[in-house]
């Protein structure tokens, strides 16, 4: 069973007496696996919040279809297997950390014997325990989201959605909800993140999706987006000269970065082995050659640029 | 029904947490409290001089504990309702603030039990302030002219119910436009203005000789929680009198009802 199915989903909204409309998702498909974590990249207004909204139920769909954990996302029982950090959360003022877990507790039907060694469980998790009794209004933009992170999973649920889980909080914080994280994942939960911080997500996801103006534009895991299956860097051992290689860097668009290392941009696998023959016959010593990796963000930039360029030329 | 009942408890937490729950049950206790020193210090005997009734006729006391329940009844109606429709007016408006509506709709409740929840929360709020104070009233008047009025009792449901009637439109206003203020004008205007003066369109009608006119306020009679007539109605149960046109009560439950639906009906189909 997958955790999410999304097929061609669309969400239009519509302003001004339905006289205005934004799409804000578009013809929008994924399929996220069981017991991963799975991220979600986007500018802006990319439409990542609606999508997790309508995952959620609190928005609708215009056409398509949504399901999690097997199940239609209208049938709100299905949130009882579900966890959510929404952004910008809020909790009523006059309510304290274990008072709002208390109702989320009580919202999702968990037997009132456990719930409160939850709360300890889940505050102690998030480093909350002795802001157990203050009042939400009294809390940073960090406790907020540490506290909303453990509303999130007083369920235990099987699939949690994040969005923005690090917004607000300091590099210590992030590391530790990192950890949560990671440790989730190997109780064999699926998580689900909303980000901006592609570091962040390129560390932690197994499947990272990108979406720029409700659509699709890239999906694979990070390995796969990062790296950049046409350059290659080689070094070599001895020295080796622009000139002693200029009839090979031609046809293979060899460049040199520093002295003994070339970048080889190359079509395909073929062209690699050919490459290695060629030097090889002029008994050039290849020390090491490996594929070029971007990080999640050049090739964010590269593809959002790319998306944007092909939007103005219609 | 267990989520409804999770949600009508945190509405009265709510109210509880945000001193309105308080601030409803000082106003109340001051004015019992003003009524017991009224009632400590003025005389038996000034009471019948008053209503000019000879203390040694038979039933005088009955007849007098029934006239000042009477009056009191108007003002608990009158003034019962203002802090009530002023308390709970803001429930919906701050639970739709955004934020908060994401983590409650992300649970697994759907959204016809939050605004039962919702509903039912704010009556128990209103039911409990409402029955302290009739009970109260009915104490002071019991003691001080030792008669026992038990039909006073049930103004308490009459004046519950009103407030269900309103608060139903309340809730609906709080949904199609998320202002508490809006909520509270609606709500003043029915009871304080339209609903007294549906409630004489028979003399307006006469006054005006306008058939456009008659047409105009009988549909706005039919429509409208006749308001005005259910005071009438709490009255008359304060005294025991029972016989009574239960039409106002049929049109004001019907209006309840259709409001709670369409709030449920609009909040379904909204986005947040």
């Amino acid at each position: 069973m997958k955790a999410v199915e999304v097929f061609e989903l669309t969400k239009i909204y519509t302003t001004g007496f339905g006289k205005q409309t934004v799409r804000a998702l578009n013809n929008f498909s994924i399929e996220v696996e069981d017991e991963t974590i799975y991220g979600l990249l986007g500018p802006n207004g990319a439409g990542k919040t609606t999508l997790v909204k309508i995952l959620l139920g609190i928005t609708n769909l215009s056409t398509g279809s949504a399901k999690i954990l097997g199940q239609n996302v209208s049938d709100y029982t299905i949130r009882k297997e579900t966890g959510y950090l929404p952004e910008n959360h809020r909790f009523p003022p006059y309510l304290s950390a274990e008072e709002v877990l208390k109702f989320v507790a009580e919202s999702n039907g968990i037997n009132p014997k456990s719930i409160n060694s939850k709360i300890d469980e889940l505050l102690e998790m998030v480093n909350m325990t002795k802001w157990k009794k203050a009042k939400v209004k009294t809390y940073s933009k960090g406790m907020m989201q540490r506290l909303g992170l453990a509303q999130s999973l007083i369920n235990d649920p099987k699939l949690v959605f994040l969005d923005e889980p690090t917004d607000g909080v300091d590099p210590i914080g992030r590391k530790e909800i990192r950890d949560i994280l990671a440790r989730l994942k190997a109780e064999g939960k699926t998580i689900f993140i909303n980000s901006h911080l592609l570091s962040e997500v390129e560390l932690i996801s197994d499947k990272v999706a990108i979406l720029n103006k409700g659509n699709l534009i890239k999906e694979g895991s990070v390995d796969e987006l990062t790296t950049s299956k046409e350059i290659y860097k080689l070094s070599f051992d001895g020295n080796v000269l622009e000139s002693d290689i200029i009839d090979i860097s031609s046809k293979y668009h060899l460049e040199s970065q520093s002295e003994n290392i070339f970048t080889a941009k190359l079509e395909n696998s073929e062209q690699l082995n050919e490459l290695i023959d060629a030097l090889r016959k002029k008994k050039i010593l290849i020390k090491s050659l490996l594929p070029q990796k971007n990080t999640l963000e050049d090739m964010f930039i590269s593809l959002i640029n790319e998306s944007d360029k092909e939007v103005k030329n219609g | 029904m267990d989520n409804i009942l999770v949600l009508a408890k945190y509405t009265f937490k709510e109210a509880l947490s945000r001193k309105i729950f308080l601030t409803f049950f000082a106003v109340s206790s001051l004015v019992l409290f003003v009524f017991l020193y009224m009632a400590v210090t003025i005389e038996n005997s000034a009471i019948f001089e008053f209503f000019r009734a000879n203390d040694n006729a038979t039933g005088i006391s009955e007849r007098i504990a029934e006239a000042v329940q009477g009056g009191i009844t108007f003002y608990l109606f009158a003034g019962g309702l203002f802090l009530s429709i002023f308390s709970v007016s803001s429930f919906i408006p701050n639970m739709l603030e955004k934020g908060m509506i994401d983590v409650l709709l992300s649970k697994p409740v759907s959204r016809a039990q939050i605004i039962i929840g919702k509903f039912l929360g704010g009556t128990v709020i209103v039911y409990a302030n409402i029955i302290y104070v009739v009970v109260g009233f009915w104490l002071i008047v019991g003691l001080k002219l030792d008669t026992w009025n038990f039909y006073f009792l049930l103004t308490s449901f009459a004046i519950t119910f009103t407030f269900m009637v309103l608060y139903a439109m309340i809730i609906l206003t709080g949904i199609l436009t998320k202002s508490s203020i809006l909520a509270m004008i609606i709500s003043y205007l029915i009871f304080f203005i339209l609903s007294p003066l549906l409630a004489a369109k028979d003399n307006i009608i006469g006054l005006f000789e306008s058939s456009t006119l008659e047409v105009i306020l009988n549909f706005f009679y039919y429509i409208v929680p006749q308001t005005a007539e259910l005071a009438q109605i709490t009255n008359y149960i304060s005294t025991g009198t029972f016989e009574f046109d239960t039409l106002p009560i049929f049109v004001s439950f019907l209006f309840m009802i259709l409001n709670l639906a369409a709030a449920i009906f609009i909040f379904n189909k909204k986005d947040y």
